[in-house]
């Protein structure tokens, strides 16, 4: 087989079962991998009253056709119900973890079950070992590294959780080759519940390639493409992400205290400029990738990965803290202890505007970094006010009385771009499949930076269609598994071209749009199913009813209502934003 | 004329202009124009980052007047004066 290894294996960590999953071309061909077919896997194995912390949860690493061949193809999705939402979610991370896992075998694995003690996974020549890992609890993701590669051989990549996810905070990330994250929608604490503390791979499995001339010929014609773009070329490795800063705080909707102001006057000193002229060590990047937008930094007293520009604003603008090293030292702690920097940072923010109001006794100051290392470490510890951040803001707000200042959509928080400021990516946000998350339609792209088109920010107009365009592309590149940044660079045929010439089968552009579209409608029915709808497709009231005051977009508030029926009408859903039959029947669902 | 105008450097222009901020005096002038003065004014080329050999903005060039894309207005042919705020990126990503 071509681009597949051909194996995935489902293994109950109760039982110590194993069994191959029975995929058909056709299944792959509907789904590819990645994002798609984990759902999928999932969607088939679990249903929507399935506890995320139940054995019976599946936990499901997925490569893709294109994982191990192209640039940027180091990636991997993993796909469950999150703790944090109750969505399905998919997380994806770099690295090279997802090329090793193939070349160990295996296009992916489905976990299920509870261990009795804790393990990590071992995968080689396609095959799974369960190794006791009692040693491995309770150290922090180096340190599991690390252990577990003096166990194996030489260029193992590991993919585990840290404390978080042992302890099953709801924002719990897995983190592989060293700092690289799955980061969203807490599937550390999946990990973490079912005692399985680590995930490790090696082997010499290649990939075949259907047609290896016009491989070669493409990846030297990307690879072009790659340097002669601006972004892709230059700005991501010279600025790394966090070159945003300044560009949204100029937009005049840089989150900042708990998204009550858009404009954060210390932005400059947390810039991605500053970062470069000062913490920074050298450009990172994962497998194969030319772009590297990697940080590795250096503080007075450590060093690491990071901030990207979301942390630097989760644990800055956001709480008004300037100080750029408890700002990076807090996102180390993060990659250590294994969470979310977004959510970690918005629930702070959330924790701060409720102490502000006296909702909440605890006194939590905006500005005020000296706390920030501690509460990163009581929350993954869940122990005196960490317990509560645990939380995640949705819970903590609505435990103090106060629902409405939790920053989040399905219990996400969502990330550094304030919607008042730009209607398209307020509908992105709304309708995102696993809360409030910038990655399932970047409209930031076109609504700010200008790429590959410019529109209005401020505009509702046909902002449905893009959306809903974006969500579907979105879905297909997660599943090929390639990162999202190439898409600065190359369009939808790009894909497909990459796709049949690595598994040699005559994709077009349609059809992989259409994928796009069965895996978000899929995912949507499963959320239909656990109970969300039209009424969760919304925003939190600050952004209906509270106007910005500074800045470019002074006065702006969310116009969803323009937008939602546009959009379930353009999806085909009906007005309660469930799929109509024919949807499912043209999708094959 | 009511103060300067003034310009801010950002992302890769920083690497060129070593200072983050300049004022001018001048006139009303459009964008293009005030781009060739900023350029005469700094001594480095920094055009390229912004603008094609025709002198059209590159993709995912943003140059706002007080916070506002000249996307939205006229282009390269905004016209500014005394008193505006102008912020020059280069194109960026994220996420
Ligand atoms: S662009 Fe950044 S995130 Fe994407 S593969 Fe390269 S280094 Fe990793």
């Amino acid at each position: 087989m071509n681009g597949w290894m051909g194996k995935i294996t489902k293994i109950d960590l109760g039982s110590l079962e194993q069994e191959t999953v029975a995929i058909d071309d056709e299944m792959r061909r509907r789904y590819l991998g990645g994002r798609g077919l984990g759902v999928k896997l999932y969607t088939d194995l679990c249903s929507a009253k399935t506890d995320p912390f139940a054995p019976d949860n599946a936990l499901i690493f997925m490569t893709g056709p294109l994982t191990g061949t192209v640039m940027t193809s180091g990636r991997y999705a993993v796909v469950s119900r999150s703790p944090l939402t109750g969505t399905i979610c998919d997380s994806s991370s770099g690295g090279s973890f997802g090329a090793v896992l193939k070349s160990a075998g295996l296009d992916g694995l489905v976990i299920q079950g509870r261990a009795d003690h804790p393990v990590y996974l071992y995968i080689h020549d396609g095959g799974i070992e369960v190794r006791d890992a009692a040693g491995l609890w309770g150290l922090n993701t180096q340190q599991t590294q690390k252990a577990i590669q003096e166990q194996t051989p030489a260029k193992t990549s590991v993919a585990c959780i840290g404390p978080a996810g042992e302890n099953r905070v709801a924002f719990a990330a897995i983190m592989n080759d060293k700092d690289r994250a799955a980061g969203r929608g807490g599937m550390g604490a999946v990990m973490g519940a079912k005692n399985l503390k680590a995930i490790a791979a090696s082997g010499s499995q290649a990939v075949t390639i259907a047609d290896p001339e016009g491989y070669k010929a493409m990846n030297a014609r990307l690879e072009r493409i790659i340097d002669k773009n601006p972004v892709t070329g230059k700005a991501l490795q010279v600025l790394g992400t966090s070159v945003l800063v300044n560009i949204i705080n100029a937009h005049g909707m840089f989150p900042t205290e708990n998204f009550r102001r858009g404009m954060f006057n210390d932005a400059e000193g947390t810039s991605g400029e500053k970062i470069a002229e000062s913490l920074l060590q050298r450009q990172s990047a994962c497998y194969k990738c030319p772009i590297g937008c990697g940080r590795t930094t250096r503080t007075k007293n450590k060093h690491g990965e990071g901030p990207e520009y979301e942390t630097v604003w989760a644990f800055g603008a956001q709480l008004g803290v300037s100080d750029l090293t408890a700002i990076t030292e807090a996102n180390y702690a993060c990659n250590e202890l294994g969470l979310d920097t977004i959510t970690m940072g918005s629930t702070i923010g959330c924790a701060m505007e409720l102490s502000e109001t006296g909702a909440w006794k605890e006194k939590l100051d905006w500005g005020d970094a000296s706390k920030l290392l501690a509460f990163v470490e009581d929350t993954a510890y869940r122990r005196g006010i960490g317990a509560e951040l645990a939380l995640g803001s949705k819970r903590l707000a609505e435990k103090y009385g106060r629902p409405e200042l939790a920053m989040q959509v399905k219990g996400m928080e969502i990330p550094a771009y304030d919607p008042r400021g730009v209607q398209g990516m307020a509908l992105s946000y709304a309708t995102s499949n696993r809360g409030g998350c910038h990655m399932r339609a970047y409209m930031i792209s076109p609504e700010i930076l200008g790429h590959p088109v410019f529109l209005d920010r401020f505009s509702t107009v046909g902002k449905a269609e893009i959306v809903a365009l974006f969500q579907d592309i979105s879905a297909l590149v997660d599943s090929t598994v390639l990162c999202r940044f190439l898409q600065i660079a190359m369009g939808i045929s790009t894909f497909t071209e990459m796709l049949r010439t690595v598994t040699g089968l005559d994709f077009s552009d349609e059809e992989l749009l259409k994928i796009g579209r069965r895996i978000y409608t899929l995912e949507r029915v499963f959320n239909n199913r656990a109970g969300f709808s039209r009424g969760d497709d919304t925003l939190p009231p600050r952004f209906f009813n509270e106007e910005l005051q500074t800045g470019s977009s002074r006065h702006r508030l969310v116009r969803l209502e323009e937008m939602l029926d546009d959009y379930y009408s353009v999806r085909g859903w009906d007005k309660e934003g469930v799929p109509l039959p024919r949807t499912l029947a043209e999708l094959g669902l | 004329m009511a103060g300067k105008i003034v310009v801010k450097f950002y992302g890769l222009l920083r690497r060129q202009v070593h200072a983050p901020v300049l004022e001018i005096a001048s006139d009303e002038l459009n964008i293009l124009q005030l781009l060739q003065l900023a350029k005469d004014k700094t001594g480095q080329n920094f055009l390229s980052e912004l603008l094609d050999p025709e002198k059209k903005l590159l993709t995912g060039t943003i140059i706002l007047v007080n916070g506002e894309n000249i996307r939205l207005k006229q282009n390269l042919e905004t016209l500014v004066r005394g008193g505006d705020s102008i912020d020059l990126f280069s194109p960026a990503g994220g996420g």
